[in-house]
Order: C-alpha cells, then structure tokens, then sequence
C-alpha cells in the first residue's frame, strides 16, 4: 500500500513536469502575435492597437526567451506559485480554485451518474447475453460513443432545453443547470462502461466457480451476490481509472458547451487569450486530478479484491 | 441396504440422435458407485443428466428417485432444488470451482448459510469444522490462489457437501493428477461412503475404480455393457470391451524391456545438471547417459521437474548448472521433443497434410517416405485433408510421431505423451513409439506420471525428486 501511494506520488511529479512542459510548448508554438492577443484579452479587440500590443509586451517582459519563462514557471511551481494571469493580473491559484469547485462538483455528479447507468444496465445483459436488453445496449452504446460529446450535449440540450423546455441550457445557478453537463458526461461514461460490465458478467458467469455456487444449492441472487459482483466489480472500478481520460476530455468540451465555469472552460478561454501561466495551471490541475482519481481507483480495488491485499 | 438414488432409463439425446441408451442404476447407502468409460462414451454426459446439467442443445429422458421424490430427466429444472441439500456435485477442477476473491471459509460456510439456514457465526464455525476435520483447518483464511492443490480439493468437498448433501457425484475428480493426489482424492471420497453416503464417481482411470471398490459400471458407446461388483468385474470381465480396457492398463502390459547390453554408441551424455524453478531447486547433480536405441523412463511427482529434464536435453531451457554433450557430428534437428497435449502442438487452421509437407519442403525429406511410414501408424491416408481439429487425440498423437520419425531422431522427448489419451488409445500409441524408436535405433526419454507404464515399457528408469541425482535401474 505504502508502495503505491509512493508511486503515485511519483506519477504526479512526473505529470506535473510533463504538463507544464508540454503546455508551454504548445501554448507557445500556437500561431498569432501573443501580445496582440494578451492586450484583446484585457481590453477588447476593438481597442487593440500597437502601441496597446507594445505596452503588454513590455510589462509582461514577452522578449525574454521561451526557455527562460519556461524555467521560472517550474522554479515558481516548486514554491507553490503557479503564477498570475496575464489578463486579469490575479494568482492563477485564486482563480483556479474558483474554478476547480466546480469541475469536481461536475465530474462526481457525472461519475456517479454514468455509474448508476453503465455498470447495472451491463450486468442486467451479460446475465442474458444475446437477449433484446443486450443487443439494444449494443447499439446505443456504439452510437453513443460514435458521438463526440458535444454532439451528445446538443441533442440533449435540443430534447429536454428547447423542445420539452425542461431544463436549463447553460448557467449554473441552481441543482438544476448541473443535470444537462453531467448527463452528457455520464452517458458517453457509460457508453463504454457497460459493455465493460457486460462483458465482466459474462466472463464470471461462465466461470467453473459460478456454476458451482449453484451446484452448492445457492439460488441465483444468492450466486450472484455472493460469488457474482464482487468479481464483476473488480474489472468495472478498475476500468473506471482509464476511463477517467476521457473524463478529463469531455470536462473541457461539455463546460464549453455550457457555459459552465470550471476549470476547462477558464482553460479554453486562457488558450484563447494566451494567458500561459493560467493554461499551464489549468492543465497542471486537471493532471493532478486524474493522478488522484486514479489513487482513488486503486483503493477501491484494494478493498473490494482480497487478492491484492493479500499480494 | 437403503437405496439413496435410483435412476430409472436415462437417456441422453441431441438433434442428430441418441448418445445415451437408457441406463439404469441404484446408489446404495454407504457404498460407492462408479462408473467407466473412455472419451465419448457418454459417462459425463449421463452424469450432467441425471444432475439437472445438460449442456444447451441436449435433452434427457428417464427419471431420478432421491428420497421418495420422482424427478423427471426432462425437466433439468425440477432438480435444483435437491443441489447441496441432497446430491452434491464435486468439481473437476476444484481450483476453478473457488471463487478466487473470497476466502475460502467463507465459501464452505455458503452450504450451512442458506441452505441449512444457519446464523453467520455458526455456519462460520461449521465450515472450520468441516476444513478441521478434513485435515486443512489452516485454509479457512486463505484465498483459493493461496491454496495448493490437495487442499483446493478438500476445500471444493467441503463447500459441496456443506448443504447437508449426502449423495456426492464426482465428473473425473482425478483428472490430470499424479498418484499421491489421486490416492487423496479416493480417500476422500471413501471417507463420505464410511458415513454412510453415497458417492457415484465418473471416471476413465482404472486404478481408481478398482480403488474405490463397491458397485461398478462399465460404459461403452453410450449404453452400460457390464455391471457388478467391482473387484469381480475387473478380475473375471466378460464383456470384450471390458477385457480390452483391462488388458490395456499399464499394469498388465507386457514387459518390453531389452537387457542393456554393452554399449558405447553414446547420442547424449549429461553431467551434474541442476534446475531450480520459482525460488524452488528441482534437481541437482543429476547425470544421464543415453545409448542409441534405449528406452528410458523418468518418474517423480508433479512439479519435480521431469519435463524441466527433458527440456534442458534438448536445449530448449538453460540449466542452472551442469553441461549435456551430445554425439559428435550429429544435426540438432535429430533431437526431437513429443509434447502431451497433441491438439496445441499442431497449427489449428491448417490441415495436416499441409503440416507434413511444409516439413517435408523444410527439410528436403523424400515424400515417398510418408505413405509407408503412416501405414506403420495405423493413419488412414484420408486423415491428411482434415485439421487437427478433425481427428481423434490418438490419431494426432500418432501424426506428431509421424512428423518425428520423418527427421530420423536420435534423441526423443516424450512429455507425457499419452496422458490425454484413454487407456486402449494409450497403448497402442505407446506401443508404436517404442516399437519404430527401437527400429530406427534412436534413444527415448519417457516422462509419465504412471509407475507402471514406465515400469513395463522401459529399459532403465530415472527417479527425479528428494533423492536427487539417483539413477536407479528398473531392473
């Protein structure tokens, strides 16, 4: 256990070091003026002219070279500072933490979600493999996935926003605007996850120990929570871990689509306005975010399977 | 005497036909049943009927009367209510039969839970009980995967019979294992007899069947051709098949052994070998000279690293320590290995005869050696256009023979060559492979769990194990 929190801890080092340099890069290499596009962030495209581009480029010191801004952005990161944005001059931290309130209250409601969808519909058809319910799930699985998200979100936002006039579209007010964000996610979540379960149930159903827990004399709930979930979940929990990428992904996308104000909404508008320290921290966070989610995973594994105590 | 179960003409049928006759048997209160039967007679298949455990696309017919209670064959539903609480059903491979992520306790105490309805603590106590007195009372902690085994075994009988089950029928329980284990098994077996159950054992093992004792059934093509007493059948059959099956266990063969003669034709010398596998030594200092033409057999428990020996002959693993020298001015190719599962040593998607002839390409062989040399096999020429797939386990067994023998071999590894075959098949091949080695001069190593077997069939005899680098001479 002590192993592993160590080496997750390595992993967030590692994730730390490769997002910042990976961001910067990119962040850098992307085309157009940066000044240009740091003074519009700040004071509107109509005001931009280039004495206004001149003005920033001096303050922010943008002559210096990229290795250096990238050296004392990890010389600030090992004191904790991840920098001031250079449109709204605050801490990257402050604003992040505003942020990051909100990407986790969206990313568990649509985790939970996606669980109370994917892995129960899964199990329901791997117990009858080839009925109605798992062909079904078949298909809508692969259109779901066949999707990208925002398409997703649309249709949604289409059905229940517009039509039936249901739910709020965008803003984040009340419980209610979290539903829309969160079932998009969710459901491209369970997409994927109930095949996994599906294809788990089947495996364990077949297993020699399930035909004889009924052999036993066990009756079929009895097998099946006795002998069947704890198996089934072990490969569920840990897909759950890669699944979290997309995760990380679709956050970016739906809160976009939205308008919901969490971290990879603040993080498109920081690429768009080439706020660097506040892309870089952005993406540090969101990195960190799957590292501990990704420890969170392995716990569960850890006391839901006896093997790996044991080991 | 109280009848436990009676069977009254099962029958077994698929779409195409009838696989099962109607069979009919009574199992007697503290008194074992088995039944015996080769690949594809039907034993299992009676057996899964009269359990209630078709396997999908068979139908059964007959009934079952346990109790007083009729059951109906066709109707495999009707008999689960009576699985754990009257017939218990022991797995076949008791490790798989675990779950792998419960302890396994746990598991035992499912039987005395909810069948026997007892409150968690007790049925807990009950299963330590039932792991006590079968001697692993150290198991109930532990996870199947941490189990080894014998005690997985044990564990798999006590989880099967927890429900009050005094009716054991055991599919092959002694599948794959070497005799200590076997012998474990039985007793295990019989243990539940002596309490006064009743136990029907399917089996293809002969040792088995003559261990158990008791009533005994001999299964042919579907229907029971003999039936009786256990040690009157199998000391005065009159059956033919029966006679056939008998004359075919190893125990009964004719020895075969040619006296050592002096020697110096010398394909294979090895020296001082040692092997250590999983942190664990298997052999050490073990020595081996092998003469053209010699037949030898190596014996020893499962894991002893009989197979390890072989391998290290051959060239196909390092030893540890130790060197093996072989005859001067001999091809590497010469040194040829026969493996035990003859399915997975032959491509699955190709035909055989494309098999053989890749070979024969290969290595530039005359083609005009194949037909004579399959006729000596006993392999109709027809066999060629089928795969692997396609034909029985001897007849491939015989083709990978073929394939051997085409390279003119000095040296032969044969793994457990017949361990996946029955006992007629067994002979035959064994018979063969002795037979063309001693003829084309070339040297064999024999691996085989079964005493016997090696006992009549080799010149010399390597004992791997505890004692090390003893080379005992059979004779």
């Amino acid at each position: 256990m002590i192993k592993a929190i160590l080496s997750r801890l390595l992993q967030a080092v590692l994730v730390a070091l490769l997002v910042g340099l990976l961001t910067f890069a990119m962040a850098w290499l992307l085309p157009g003026d940066v000044a240009y596009r740091i003074a519009a962030g700040r004071y509107g495209y109509d005001l931009v002219d280039t004495a206004a581009a001149a003005k920033v480029a001096a303050e922010l010191n943008l002559d210096q070279s990229a290795l250096t801004g990238l050296g004392w952005w990890f010389f600030d990161l090992i004191r904790l500072d991840l920098g001031a944005s250079l449109i709204t001059g605050a801490p990257v931290i402050e604003a992040i933490g505003r942020h990051l309130g909100h990407t986790l209250k969206l990313s568990i409601a649509a985790i939970l979600l996606s669980l109370l969808i994917g892995p129960p519909l899964g199990i329901l058809a791997g117990l009858h493999p080839g009925g109605w319910l798992d062909r079904s799930l078949m298909l809508v699985s692969t259109a779901l996935r066949a999707l990208p998200q925002f398409v997703v979100g649309l249709g949604l936002i289409i059905i229940f926003g517009l039509t039936l006039k249901l739910l709020p579209t965008a803003g984040h007010d009340h419980g209610s605007h979290l539903i829309l964000p969160a079932l998009t996610l969710a459901l491209s979540l369970a997409a994927v996850s109930n095949r996994v379960a599906r294809d788990a149930m089947v495996a364990v159903s077949r297993a020699p120990y399930y035909a004889f827990g009924r052999t036993k004399g066990l009756s079929e709930w009895q097998v099946f929570s006795r002998h069947g979930l704890r198996n089934v979940a072990v490969p569920i929990v840990t897909y759950l871990g890669i699944q979290f990428v997309s995760l990380v992904e679709g956050v970016v996308v739906v809160e976009t689509l939205f308008a919901w104000p969490g971290i990879g909404h603040a993080l498109v508008h920081a690429i768009f306005g080439r706020d660097v320290p506040m892309i870089q921290g952005a993406a540090l966070v969101m990195g960190l975010m799957f590292v501990a989610l990704n420890a969170l995973v392995d716990t569960l594994c850890h006391l839901i399977d006896p093997r790996r105590r044991a080991a | 005497m109280t009848p436990l179960l009676t069977v009254e003409n099962a029958t077994v049928e698929s779409a195409t036909g009838r696989i099962v006759a109607p069979v009919s048997l009574t199992l007697q209160a503290g008194r074992p049943f088995t039944i015996l039967g080769e690949t594809g007679s039907g034993k299992s298949l009676f057996a899964q009927a009269i359990m209630g455990l078709l396997p999908v696309g068979l139908t059964a017919s007959g009934r079952v009367i346990i109790d007083g209670q009729v059951l109906d064959l066709a109707d495999p539903a009707s008999h689960r209510p009576l699985w754990g609480r009257q017939v218990g059903i022991l797995p076949q491979e008791p490790w798989l039969a675990l779950d792998p992520t419960m302890r396994v306790a746990r598991q035992v105490a499912d039987g005395h839970r909810f069948i026997r309805r007892l409150e968690a603590a007790a049925a807990m106590k009950a299963a330590a009980d039932d792991l006590t007195a079968l001697g692993v009372a150290g198991a109930g902690r532990k996870l199947p995967g941490e189990l080894s085994g014998g005690m997985a075994q044990r564990v798999a009988f006590a989880a099967a019979r927890a429900g009050g089950a005094r009716i054991i029928i055991a599919d092959e329980p002694t599948k794959g294992l070497d005799v200590a284990r076997r012998d474990e098994v039985i007793a295990l077996l019989m243990k539940e007899v002596e309490a006064g159950g009743a136990v029907l054992t399917i089996t293809h093992d002969l040792a088995l069947a003559r261990q158990m004792g008791g009533d005994f059934a001999v299964m042919f093509d579907g229907s029971i051709v003999e039936q009786g007493e256990a040690d009157m059948v199998l000391s005065a059959p009159s059956h033919d098949y029966t006679k056939q099956l008998i004359a075919a266990d190893p125990e009964n063969w004719n020895e075969r052994k040619v006296p050592a003669g002096k020697r110096d034709d010398i394909v294979l010398v090895a020296e001082d070998l040692a092997k250590a596998r999983g942190g664990r030594l298997l052999f050490s200092g073990q020595g081996l000279r092998l003469h053209k033409g010699e037949i030898v057999g190596v014996t020893g428990a499962s894991g002893s690293g009989k197979s390890s020996l072989g391998d290290i002959l051959l060239g196909l693993l390092k030893p540890d320590a130790g060197t093996v020298a072989r005859a001067l001015g001999v091809a590497p190719v010469r040194y040829q290995k026969i493996y035990q599962d003859p399915p997975s040593a032959f491509p699955g998607r190709i035909t055989i005869g494309a098999n053989v002839s890749d070979l024969v390409h290969l290595h530039r062989l005359d083609v005009g050696r194949i037909a004579p040399l399959m006729k000596r096999l006993k392999l109709a020429p027809e066999l060629l256009h089928r795969l692997p797939t396609e034909v029985s386990g001897g007849e491939l067994q015989r083709f990978a023979l073929l394939r051997v023998l085409l390279l003119d071999p000095v040296f032969l590894f044969a793994d457990e060559p017949t361990s996946r075959l029955d006992l007629i098949t067994q002979q035959e091949t064994i018979e063969l492979l002795v037979e063309l080695a001693r003829e084309q001069d070339c040297a064999v190593l024999i691996v085989s769990h079964d005493t016997a077997l090696i006992e009549k069939t080799c010149d010399r005899r390597i004992e791997i194990g505890e004692k090390g680098g003893a080379e005992a001479s059979v004779a």
